[in-house]
This record gives C-alpha cells, sequence and structure tokens, in this order.
C-alpha cells in the first residue's frame, strides 16, 4: 500500500513533468527544423538562380562568338586556303571572345579536327576526331544552341568541350570554333555564386558528372546522385548529411546540384537529443526524489499515529503523537489525537477519583451509622444498672465505652489486628456486664498477626451478632475469636455455640430481606471489606457441627508500614 | 472525439516531423521509353565514351552494371525471370555461346559491313573488336626472335618462368590454351601435359597479372591479347609481342541482347551503335583494339590481319567443349603438382 502510494506520487510527478517537456523539446525542434528548412531551400534557390545566370551569360556569350565568328569572311578565308595572316585570324578571335576568355578557351580547328588556333598559348589537343563527341555534333546539327561535351580523363584537364561549325560559302564545314571549359574556368565562373558551405555540381543532360567545386566530388558523388534519380528515389536521403537541390540550364541541358550541408546535422541532432534525455533524466531524479520525499511526508505521520492508535487500544493512555513544526494536515491530525488522549485520560482519572470519593463517603456514613448505635446501647445499659444497684461496673463499663468511643471517632480507617482486638475486649467486658456473665470469651491471635491491618471496627459487629443472635436463650454460651493467616489471606473467624444460621444462609454472606434487617452488622462488615478489598474479600457463614455458628471474615494479609496507627 | 483526434494529430506530427518537402528533381528522371541497362565486362575507359556518345547520340539514359564476364553471364542466367540488363556488352563470344539460351539473335543494322569471319551464324551476337592472342617477353631478358612461335614455349629456358593466368578463371587464357593447341597440333593430351611441363605448375590468377609478371621480369614470357600488350608496350613496359608463327586465333568479344528484356529498341540501337562506323574507329584510336568491320582498317602500327597465320578457331565448337577441356587440363595440371 505504502509503496504503491508512493509509486503512484511518482508516476504522477514523471507525467507531469515528463509530457510538458517532451512535448516542448519535440515541438521547439519541429519548428526549429521547419523554419531551418525554409530558409535553406530560399537559399538553395538563389544560389542556383544565381549560378544558372552565370551560366546563362556564358552560354549567351558564347554564341555571340560563334556567331560573330561565322560572320568573320577573314576566319573563313583563312580556312578555306586564302592567304590570310595568322596576325588577322588572332585579331578577330580576340576581338570576338573579349570578356569570355576567362570562363573558356576559344579554338579554331580545321575541317579534318586539326588544330588552327587559339585563344590559349597551349593547344590542348593537336586534333580532334570528328565522327566523335562534340565535332560530331557540331557537324550534324546548326542548332541554335552550341553542343557540349564533358571530355574524357584523357583530355589533359579540359572538362567540357563544345563545338559550332564554321562554313564556307559553299556550306561545306569549313572549319570548327571548340569551346573548352577547365576546372579554372568553372571556377570563374560560379566564384561566389554558391555560398561559402555549400559546394556546386555541373552534371551533364544524363547527369554524368563534370566539374564540382570541391576537388573529386564530381567523380563521386554524380555516380550517386545519377543512381538515386534512376531508382526514382529523392536525392536527399535519410544518411546523406546534405541537402540537394537541382537545377536545369535551359540551353545546354545541364544540370547545377547545390549541394548544402544538413540543416540540422547528426551532432546537432545529438546535442539536442542529448539536452532532451539529461533533461528528462533530471525529470525522472527529481519525481523520484518528490516522491519518495512526500510520501515519507505522509507516510511517517500515518505509521506513527497507527501505532499511536494499537497503543491506545492496550490501554497505554499515556502515549502521544510526536509531531514536527509542520503545521501541515497530518500534523493538526496528530495534535487532535494527542487532545483526544489527553481528555480521555483525564476523563479517566476523574472517574476513578469520583469513584473513590463516593466509596469513602459510603464507608464513612457506614461508621458514622455504628457509633451513635452503640452508644445508645452502652449508655441505656449504665443508666440501667446504676439506677438499680448503685454498683461500682459502672466505672468499669465508663471506662469501656470511653476507649470504644476514642477508638471509634478516630480518623484512622485501618488499625493493626492488636488495637481492634483490644477494643474486641472492652466491648465483651461491657456485654458481660450487661449480660451478666451469660457467656464465655475466647480470643485466640496469634502474635504474629498482630500487627496486621484490618479496617476499624469490624470485629464488634462480629461479636455482636454472636452474643445477641447466637446465644439467645443459651446457656454457657461461649464466643470464640480466631484469626489465622492462609497465604496472603487473613482469616478472622467468630464462633459460638448457640443454634446456628438458617441453612439457607450458610455460604458466602448475601444480602437477603430478612438478614439485612436483623444482622446489619454482618451487612455493614461485609460491605466495608468489600469496598475496602474488592471481590473474594467478605464473610463467609457456616454452622459448626456440634451446634453454633461461625462467621469468618476473610481479607488479604496486610501487614502495618512503619509509623504506628 | 474530434478533439481528441485532433491533439493525436497535433502530437503524431510534434514527433514525427512534418512530411518532407516534395523533391523537384524526381521529374529530372528519364521515363521507361527513355532507358538503358547494360551489363558490361569492359573497363570503363572503353565502356564509358561509348556509353556517353550513345547517350548524347539517342537521348537514351544508360544505365551500366560492371563485373567480370562470367559473374555477369551468370547474374543474367539467374534473372532470367525478370531480366534486368538489357544489354550484355563485352566478353568472348565463346563465353557468350556458353549462355546462349539467355540471348535472342540480332542482326543488327550494318551487319553487311561486318567481317564474315566475326560474325555469329544465327546472329546470337554482334561483335565488337577482334582480340589476336600473342606472347609477350621481356625485351631484357629474353633476345628479339628469340620467341617466335607456341612450340617456341616448350624450350628448357622458359621452364617455369611462363606467366599464364589460369584459364578456368580468364576468358583469354582460354582462348590461348584452345590456340596453343590448334597451333601446335598433334595429340592434344600429349601438348597439354607437355605445356604444364613448361609451366612447371604455375598458373596466375588473373589475366592483368601475366603483363606485370613479364614486366617486372618474374616471368620470361606470357600469353595474353594484342590490346593488352600493346596497351602496356605503350604506357612505357619494355616489352614486346609476338604473333606466333604457327598460328594465333582472333577471337572478337561482342554484346548480345538479353532474351526478354526491358528495354528492346534501346538495346539494339545500342548494338548498331557498337559496331558503326564511329565507334569502331574509335578502338582503333583509343584502345588498340582491331575493328570487326571491313571499312575501318587497323593502325598504322599493327599488321594486318590477314598477314598473321590463323589457326582454325570455331568458337561455337570450342564453347562446347569448354567444360570438358579445362577438366582435362585441370586433370593434367593438377597430376603434374604431385611428387
Amino acid at each position: 500500500m505504502k509503496r504503491s502510494f508512493r509509486a503512484r506520487l511518482f508516476a504522477a510527478f514523471l507525467l507531469v513533468s515528463l509530457i510538458p517537456l517532451l512535448i516542448s523539446s519535440a515541438l521547439m525542434l519541429q519548428v526549429f527544423r521547419l523554419r531551418m528548412t525554409g530558409t535553406t531551400e530560399r537559399e538553395a534557390q538563389n544560389y542556383l538562380d544565381n549560378a544558372l545566370s552565370a551560366m546563362n551569360d556564358a552560354a549567351d556569350g558564347f554564341l555571340a562568338v560563334r556567331d560573330a565568328l561565322r560572320e568573320s569572311a577573314v576566319l573563313r578565308d583563312a580556312l578555306t586556303g586564302g592567304a590570310v595572316g595568322s596576325t588577322r585570324v588572332y585579331d578577330e578571335l580576340y576581338r570576338a571572345t573579349e570578356g569570355l576568355r576567362g570562363y573558356a578557351s576559344f579554338d579554331i580547328y580545321d575541317a579534318d579536327g586539326a588544330f588552327r588556333w587559339s585563344t590559349q598559348s597551349l593547344p590542348r589537343v593537336a586534333s580532334l576526331p570528328t565522327d566523335w563527341g562534340a565535332l560530331h555534333a557540331a557537324a550534324e546539327t546548326d542548332a541554335a544552341a552550341i553542343p557540349f561535351f564533358p571530355c574524357e580523363e584523357a583530355d589533359a584537364g579540359t572538362l567540357l568541350r563544345g563545338a559550332a561549325a564554321l562554313r564556307s560559302d559553299s556550306g561545306d564545314i569549313a572549319g570548327y570554333l571548340v569551346i573548352q571549359m577547365d576546372a579554372g574556368h568553372f571556377r570563374a565562373l560560379f566564384s561566389g555564386r554558391y555560398g561559402a558551405q555549400n559546394d556546386l555540381l555541373l552534371l551533364s543532360p544524363y547527369w554524368h558528372g563534370i566539374y564540382a567545386t570541391e576537388a573529386g566530388l564530381a567523380d563521386t558523388l554524380a555516380p550517386q546522385l545519377r543512381e538515386r534519380l534512376m531508382s526514382g528515389a529523392v536525392l536527399n536521403i535519410a544518411d546523406d548529411p546534405f541537402l540537394y537541390t537541382a537545377a536545369r540550364q535551359e540551353s545546354t541541358g545541364f544540370y547545377l546540384v547545390l549541394r548544402q550541408p544538413e540543416v540540422l546535422t547528426q551532432s546537432t541532432m545529438r546535442m539536442l537529443y542529448t539536452v532532451t534525455a539529461t533533461s528528462a533524466l533530471i525529470c525522472v531524479l527529481i519525481s523520484i526524489l518528490m516522491g519518495f520525499s512526500y510520501s515519507q511526508q505522509i507516510s511517517e505521520p500515518i505509521r506513527r499515529l497507527e501505532q499511536a492508535f494499537s497503543r491506545l487500544e492496550r490501554n497505554e493512555l499515556d502515549v502521544r503523537v510526536a509531531n514536527g513544526r509542520e503545521t501541515d494536515e497530518l500534523s493538526r491530525l496528530g495534535a487532535e489525537f494527542n487532545d483526544m488522549v489527553e481528555a480521555l485520560s483525564r476523563n479517566q482519572e476523574a472517574l476513578l477519583e469520583n469513584q473513590r470519593e463516593l466509596d469513602e463517603a459510603q464507608i464513612r456514613m457506614l461508621q458514622a451509622q455504628l457509633n451513635p448505635h452503640f452508644l445508645g446501647n452502652t449508655l441505656d445499659t449504665m443508666k440501667w444498672i446504676s439506677k438499680i444497684n448503685k454498683v461500682p461496673q459502672v466505672a468499669t463499663m465508663s471506662a469501656d465505652l470511653a476507649d470504644i468511643l476514642r477508638f471509634g471517632i478516630s480518623p484512622d480507617e485501618l488499625v493493626p489486628l492488636r488495637r481492634e482486638a483490644e477494643i474486641l475486649e472492652r466491648y465483651i467486658e461491657i456485654q458481660k456486664i450487661r449480660l451478666s456473665d451469660g457467656f464465655s470469651f475466647t480470643l485466640d491471635l496469634p502474635p504474629e498477626l498482630e500487627d496486621c491491618l484490618v479496617p476499624k471496627m469490624i470485629l464488634q459487629p462480629l461479636a455482636e451478632n454472636a452474643i445477641l443472635h447466637g446465644l439467645e436463650g443459651v446457656e454457657n454460651g461461649a464466643v470464640e475469636v480466631a484469626a489465622e493467616a492462609d497465604g496472603e489471606t487473613l482469616r478472622i473467624r467468630v464462633a459460638d455455640n448457640g443454634r446456628g444460621f438458617p441453612a439457607e444462609l450458610t455460604g458466602a454472606y448475601r444480602e437477603q430481606e430478612g438478614l439485612a434487617r436483623g444482622h446489619l452488622g454482618l451487612y455493614n462488615v461485609d460491605t466495608i471489606l468489600r469496598k475496602y478489598y474488592g471481590e473474594g474479600s467478605g464473610l463467609y457463614l457456616e454452622n459448626v457441627g456440634a451446634g453454633g455458628a461461625a462467621v469468618t471474615a476473610v481479607l488479604p494479609l496486610r501487614r502495618e508500614e512503619e509509623e504506628e496507627c | 472525439m474530434k478533439a481528441h483526434r485532433a491533439i493525436a494529430l497535433f502530437l503524431a506530427c510534434c514527433l514525427t516531423g512534418c512530411a518532407a518537402p516534395a523533391e523537384p528533381s524526381s521529374g529530372y528522371a528519364p521515363d521507361e521509353g527513355r532507358r538503358l541497362t547494360i551489363y558490361t565486362s569492359h573497363k570503363e575507359e572503353v565502356y564509358r565514351p561509348i556509353v556517353r556518345e550513345f547517350e548524347a547520340r539517342t537521348g537514351i539514359w544508360v544505365t551500366v552494371v560492371t563485373g567480370g564476364t562470367n559473374e555477369l553471364l551468370e547474374r543474367i542466367a539467374s534473372e532470367s525471370g525478370a531480366p534486368q540488363a538489357d544489354v550484355m556488352f563485352g566478353g568472348g563470344v565463346e563465353s557468350l555461346e556458353a549462355y546462349r539460351e539467355q540471348f535472342v539473335p540480332y542482326t543488327c543494322a550494318e551487319a553487311a559491313h561486318l567481317q564474315a569471319q566475326f560474325r555469329a551464324e544465327d546472329d546470337l551476337w554482334t561483335p565488337f573488336s577482334a582480340l589476336p592472342v600473342v606472347l609477350i617477353y621481356n625485351r631484357k631478358l629474353v633476345g628479339d626472335g628469340e620467341l617466335t612461335s607456341w612450340s617456341g614455349l616448350f624450350d628448357d629456358a622458359y621452364r617455369g618462368r611462363i606467366a599464364f593466368t589460369d584459364p578456368s578463371i580468364s576468358g583469354s587464357s582460354f582462348t590461348g590454351l584452345v590456340t596453343l593447341l590448334k597451333a601446335v597440333g598433334g595429340d592434344e593430351e600429349e601438348t597439354l601435359r607437355r605445356f604444364a611441363d613448361a609451366l612447371d605448375a604455375r598458373q596466375l590468377d588473373s589475366s592483368g597479372a601475366v603483363l606485370s609478371s613479364v614486366a617486372e621480369g618474374t616471368d620470361l614470357v606470357g600469353v595474353t591479347l594484342e590490346e593488352t600488350a600493346r596497351q602496356r608496350i605503350a604506357s612505357g613496359d619494355d616489352i614486346a609481342l609476338v604473333y606466333p608463327s604457327d598460328g594465333t586465333s582472333c577471337v572478337p568479344d561482342g554484346s548480345a541482347l538479353v532474351r526478354g528484356c526491358a528495354h528492346e529498341e534501346n538495346a539494339k540501337l545500342f548494338l548498331d551503335f557498337t559496331v558503326c562506323a564511329d565507334a569502331q574507329r574509335l578502338l582503333r584510336r583509343s584502345f588498340y583494339r582491331r575493328s570487326v568491320r571491313d571499312d575501318v582498317d587497323s593502325a598504322e602500327d599493327m599488321p594486318r590481319l590477314d598477314e598473321l597465320s590463323l589457326v582454325d578457331y570455331d568458337a561455337r565448337a570450342v564453347s562446347a567443349r569448354r567444360d570438358a577441356l579445362l577438366m582435362t587440363w585441370a586433370f593434367i595440371f593438377g597430376g603434374e603438382e604431385e611428387p
């Protein structure tokens, strides 16, 4: 239960922290990517337009050169065997190619493909086949555009060769204008038109690489791009860290491909993923910590409360819940628990106090009932003796009565058994005088029991009961009082040889109609014993075999404390 | 419900990234009618100018797949259910004959100009160039005129120092072995035994190694093709070639139309182009090869074909015997290996 609560807390924290994080990361990534891609695409289009316009300008310039040279009578004469000095030919050539020689070399070959004149200081190739490549195409067609051909590696640095046929007046081919471009020419043509980070790739109409701004790229990249094109796939594939944008130059049919570094490179993506993953990890850690801490904050007070309740069930009223400084709901709950336990314990104490006070009041009331009763009888007797006989026994009785009275009104509730026995003897003395020695009295008190504590004035009612009820009408009546210890129990037996109890009264003393009225003394003593010592103590009535009754007071054996009563 | 779907869509869009923008350059790809796929065993410097010129002249985009002759022929055979290739360009015609089931005969447009000795009876293949077998020797280690014929290879002076490629690996080596048998004549097994003895249990494992081995002096003499030898001589190696006086063969390599191919019309155009005068002149000009046309002369420094003594070499018959002969050779050559 506790664990699952913690797990749920953790999951909740994780959800509320991780989901917004992931969503915002993904969103930011997408927005970022879209913006960057858009920018890159516009940039690519700009660069390509720029490079294409350079190509268009060059192509237009080449056409102008071709047209100028086709018009040139000097060149025509020179090619058809006329006696024309080469300086004049060069003059024509240089004039026609003004401003374009940085982008190409312009050569004149004769009808057999043999080199004649060039704007370059060195001829690239001494002769060109007229049945192959550029010259063949030029001879086949006098189209508006100049046919350009990629050159084979053998052709010493020339990457692209275009040719145009120059015809004699009769319409036969007199020679060829050959326009050749090498890497330097392309560098000049595309310089500053493709972006510092990017590369430009020039492809033939059939997507064979011709020139690339990065060395070697034409040989390595072009076949890959061609394969992608031919297989119908897009140029930009997932594994390639570059973006490609292609455009076609209309007059030559050549293609330009701009290669841009991927907007979000692998390493950028890795970094972004790492940041996201780290944030997620932090979220997880915080969630674990928070989940742990909050569940601790909740489960720990609950555990303490639970323990306190179980102790309370075992009636340990001193239990309290320890509360920290927090003022949250659980702490208030703990405080309320403490208040409740305190109130409970106060209530219980008050209850006990009440009960004890009640018991004491009852005892005092019983004791107060005894004294006037006995006092009245004694005083009646004294009055009777002194009136009739004028005998000295009055003095004795008076002394005894005085002792008994003093004892009776003393504040002690528990007295040593010795004192109780003395008072009993006084009482017997008085009764003997009263009853004219109508009975014998024996007291058997073992010395070791003399200092046992017993409630005050419990023997007198028992003896009175024996004398008044047991010995009524009995000659040679005898009252025997004996105390004995039985383990932790003190038994004080008051026996007579009278007529005994009715059989139904024997055994433990029971409150009964009739008996209580006749034996108010027994009732009081029994009540006092039980109130003092609880159940188990009290009076037991029995009939003794040869006639006579015995009342035994049973009470716990308690020794006198240090101080004398 | 709608809201849920919108949220789901939004999340999906977030997490997967939105669709990539349409790719404009795919519009530059040619349609099927302007495509051709060629399997070629030619070296790049041979096939490249021919393919490029073909593209420029016809507007057909060519996809080139390169590999060894037997490898590509095997591939064509394995793809016979759905052919990828339209044309097999290159490979000795005996090799093409061995896979004749994969090809369909085609009589090219200028067939009349092809020399009869280089044409297939049924036009199953179209010849491309004539490739005589020659002997080469290291000019520093072997005097000029010392080696003139196939039987000269049996001289004790060359024993164990003859560069010869395993004929089961190299088609030209196999042609050389057959030519040797025809030129020396007599009992075939006896000749093979003598040749195996002369090789002293050494065969090379690629045809290019013959030239290097002789040029470096590891071997004194070697068996190779005229074209290869001339190319190495032109690039400066100090070796010389001999057209054996007891006869050589001049087996052409060729091209063939793949049966059931996807671009048959374009393939036929390509076969026509390989034997057109312009392309055949390129052979002479750039590749040290002999044209198979009757109107294109060999280079000036090459002896004319009719000046050479040629053995009677029937490509189709040799092709039919190829496996049996290779097995016999392996048996004899291997038997000699044991002490």
